[in-house]
């Protein structure tokens, strides 16, 4: 049936494009609407997993230990956050391969340890991860 | 002269589409593309200043941990226990999820790093600490 109407309808009929346009423009409100262009900064955490994980040799470990009072240790010894950098630079000089391992006390600030797993990455280690310090 | 050639053309003409819809459906496209569906956190804390900050492009499940250690998620304030759930709902949808903790410097690592275990445990294992990236 519907063949038959089209064939005599014949070549002068033009598709009407007008609800697709309609359609068209929705979906681009719509896309104009929910787009949100978010950037987002970040540093990239190392957070090792609890399970139970070879144990590293000490060698191959610098220690930075930041407390809840925002005092940071590197090696147990009380170093300024501006010279966190220069210490774990000379700790890997003495110890190239070593990775970084920054133990947070819990109520520690939080912007005090992105500072400091930072200036690790901008010294040149490696492997910098995360750890929260024990009760 | 501009006005004298319209009027010579009258009402015959009509207006070519083509060209138009051209460029509807770039545009439409373009937006399919560059959506990302990022859900927002809902708060806007004061962000580490960090000197390796990189943007990341394909961060988006957005973690807010404001500076009273409050954990917001999709515009509301959520109980660390439901992070995971909350996580996995969106992994679900989209696999290659990556989580970013937007944490206020204030805030406290023990409630950071909690929300980053529960992130991982609901299957990301791309999690940043969002940073303002320093001059």
């Amino acid at each position: 049936m519907t063949r038959r109407r089209r064939s005599r309808r014949g070549e002068d009929t033009a598709i009407n494009i007008t609800p697709l346009l309609d359609i068209v423009f929705i979906l681009l409100i719509f896309f104009i609407v929910t787009t949100s262009f978010v950037k987002e900064f970040g540093v990239d955490m190392n957070r090792p997993s609890n399970a139970p994980v070879q144990e590293r040799e000490r060698a191959d470990v610098i220690a930075v230990r930041v407390t809840a009072d925002g005092d940071v240790f590197v090696e147990n010894r009380a170093v300024d956050l501006r010279t966190v950098r220069a210490n774990i630079e000379s700790g890997l000089a003495r110890k190239p391969k070593a990775s970084v391992v920054v133990v947070a006390h819990r109520a520690a600030d939080a912007g005090l340890m992105v500072r400091v797993v930072d200036q690790a990455r901008v010294a040149g280690a490696a492997n910098v991860s995360l750890a929260a310090a024990a009760e | 002269m501009a006005v004298r050639y319209a009027r010579a053309e009258d009402d015959e003409s009509e207006i070519g589409l083509t060209p138009m819809l051209d460029v509807v459906f770039i545009l439409l496209i373009f937006f399919i593309v560059s959506t990302s569906f990022v859900k927002e956190p809902g708060l806007s804390p004061e962000r580490p200043l960090a000197e390796t900050a990189a943007a990341k492009a394909r961060g988006n499940i957005l973690i807010g941990v404001s500076a009273t250690d409050a954990i917001w998620m999709h515009k509301r304030r959520v109980e660390l226990d439901d992070v995971r759930s909350l996580v996995e709902t969106v992994v679900v949808e989209n696999p290659e999820s990556s989580v970013v903790v937007v944490a206020d410097r204030r805030a406290s690592t023990g409630v950071v790093i909690d929300v980053m275990d529960r992130a991982r445990a609901a299957g990301v294992s791309n999690i940043a600490v969002a940073a303002e990236p320093e001059a």
